[in-house]
């Protein structure tokens, strides 16, 4: 099974791209931080950064490990990656502030073991297995802990599973209105798992060219900002969900321009097609 | 087979369930006990599941038009919403159950899919596997088309998809099961709240760590079975051994890190 159909050919090595997505992604993490430094929920917004540096890492590690004919489909990658991900991230939370060290470090331990299961025991004899299922066992949690501290603007276990209910004029803290209890933490799973294993899925083949997937991946970074954004408006002040949404929409808004600029720029001829016209007294 | 590789992941889950012992012995012990048999049936009941992969969608390969992966996740989650909803029924009544809806969902599926290949493409459904059969004993040879590894949906990888469905419900909701009642007798203790207060981070909690734990083990059969299967006739079903080691170890693995959650 271990043919390689498709080399990588010019762009930036892969192993630029892991360095700078890991180190981005926990400088983002640890910037929420700065909502318990300066007792506010301003700063959620660094959590969707977070999402998008890490998810851009991703879809290139998907590209590695997805060059090789595994024969299962593209998205199975972006499925492992969230399974095992989330295990690792809900783990995580509980260590405080060392929650985005230990969730990498939790993350990678599952994902090499991952990657030996499936390299030896199942016999896939890839070269990029191991290393491949350890990066996006680490993207997974990294970008669930993105989505956490987006929408509720901390990233430790007291945080996701306590939200505070206004009931009569009085605030009751409340388990159900909360990132865990609430069930948002599915939706952040699947909002990810869809925008790390699109991009490669829908640019790869002959014309594959790394810029144009990786701004396809932060469009649809940005896309899944928006909605965890629109999310965030439950658990976090308006002002700060505000914040978030604005970024997150002029993110979007310019990501897809300029993922149309580099579609219109590898495409042969393009015509930009009107709606049917209306035909009238036919 | 790698018989060094298959060793090495026993000896790993003797490991994590002994370290899983020294955490939690009891309670903790038992749930992974429960993960673990929950993982194997995902593992092994993927197996059953026709997946025809892109060649099936241009009706020259037996099987459903999707990868391994999606039609596990969509069986078994379907499964999962039915365990539960039963689960105040008790293990056996709710275990079943989510069997039930994974099948319920692989038979829908898979009689939309003939319903589709028959009505809309006009194929009939003939295996390129096996001569015969081996339910009906129909002869499939005068049905296939040339060039193709046969078409359609045969009456014995239906069989298959429903029995791999069941399995993987009733895997999925075991899983679900075993980690709701842990979650629901320690985390009132972990986060000092009542216990009504903490039903739903129990269900969120339980029901999420279920999601990953089920793509976990459906990819993995999926790197397992490398693409496409015609259902349990298919010669690659007999690579299901080495699946039930893997799928031992990493639900094993990330079974553990989840009951770590409540015992540290």
């Amino acid at each position: 099974m271990s043919v390689k159909v498709e080399v990588i050919e010019g762009g930036v090595p892969h192993n630029t791209i892991m360095i700078a997505g890991l180190v981005g992604t926990l400088v983002c993490l640890y910037l929420t931080y700065l909502n318990v430094l300066t007792n506010t929920e301003l700063f959620a917004f660094f959590g969707g950064l977070a999402v998008v540096t890490a998810l851009i890492w991703g879809s290139h590690t998907i590209k590695v490990l997805c060059s090789y004919g595994i024969g299962t489909g593209v998205p199975s990658a972006g499925m492992i990656a969230f399974g095992s991900g989330v295990i690792a991230m809900l783990l995580a939370t509980k260590f405080g502030i060392a929650a985005p060290i230990v969730a990498l470090v939790l993350a990678a331990v599952i994902g090499f073991i991952l990657g030996y299961i499936s390299n030896n025991i199942l016999n896939m004899k890839i070269p990029a297995m191991v290393q491949a299922l350890t990066e996006m066992a680490v993207v997974g949690a990294l970008t669930l802990m993105g989505f956490a501290a987006l929408i509720t603007g901390g990233f430790t276990f007291a945080g996701l599973t306590t939200g505070t209910i206004s009931m009569l004029g009085m605030t009751v803290s409340s388990n159900q209105i909360s990132f865990i209890g609430g069930g948002l933490i599915a939706v952040a799973f699947l909002l990810g798992a869809i925008a790390i294993q699109h991009p490669f899925n829908a640019c790869l083949g002959p014309g594959w060219k790394q810029d144009r997937m990786l701004m396809l991946t932060a469009e649809c970074g940005f896309l899944s900002m928006i909605v965890a954004a629109i999310m965030s408006f439950a658990l976090i002040s308006a002002g700060s969900a505000i914040v978030s949404l604005v970024i997150a929409i002029a993110g979007w808004a310019y990501t897809y321009n300029q993922y149309i600029c580099l579609s219109k720029r590898d495409a042969y001829a393009w015509l930009d097609a009107k709606p049917i016209p209306e035909m009238e007294g036919h | 087979m790698n018989p060094t590789a298959m060793v090495v992941g026993v000896v790993m889950l003797l490991i994590i369930l002994a370290l899983c012992w020294y955490v939690s012995p009891g309670m903790g012990l038992m749930a992974l006990i429960g993960i673990v048999v929950g993982g194997v049936l995902i593992g092994f009941g993927t197996h059953f599941v026709p997946v025809g992969g892109a060649p099936a969608a241009m009706g020259q390969a037996p099987g459903i038009a999707t990868g391994v992966a999606m039609l596990a996740a969509g069986a078994g989650l379907a499964g999962l919403f039915g365990g539960a909803w039963a689960a105040e029924q008790g293990l056996v009544v709710a275990t079943i159950t989510g069997g039930v809806g994974g099948g319920l969902m692989m038979a829908i599926t898979c009689m939309m899919v003939n319903f589709v290949y028959v009505f809309g493409m006009g194929i009939p459904s003939a295996s390129g596997k096996v001569a015969k059969d081996p339910i009906t004993g129909d002869t499939q040879a005068e049905f296939k088309s040339q060039g193709t590894e046969g078409h359609g949906l045969p009456f014995v990888s239906f069989v298959g998809g429903v029995t791999g469905g069941f399995l993987g419900g009733a895997g999925g909701t075991l899983i679900y099961l075993q980690l709701l009642s842990l979650y629901e007798a320690t985390l009132p203790a972990v986060m000092g709240v009542p216990p009504a207060q903490v039903m739903p981070i129990a269900v969120a909690a339980a029901g999420i760590f279920a999601v990953g734990l089920f793509l976990v083990n459906a990819v993995l059969t999926a790197y397992n079975i490398t693409g496409t299967i015609e259902g349990p006739h298919d010669p690659k079903f007999k690579r299901w051994p080495r699946s039930i080691v893997a799928s031992a170890v990493a639900s094993a693995l990330c079974g553990f890190f989840a009951i770590l959650i409540v015992a540290i």
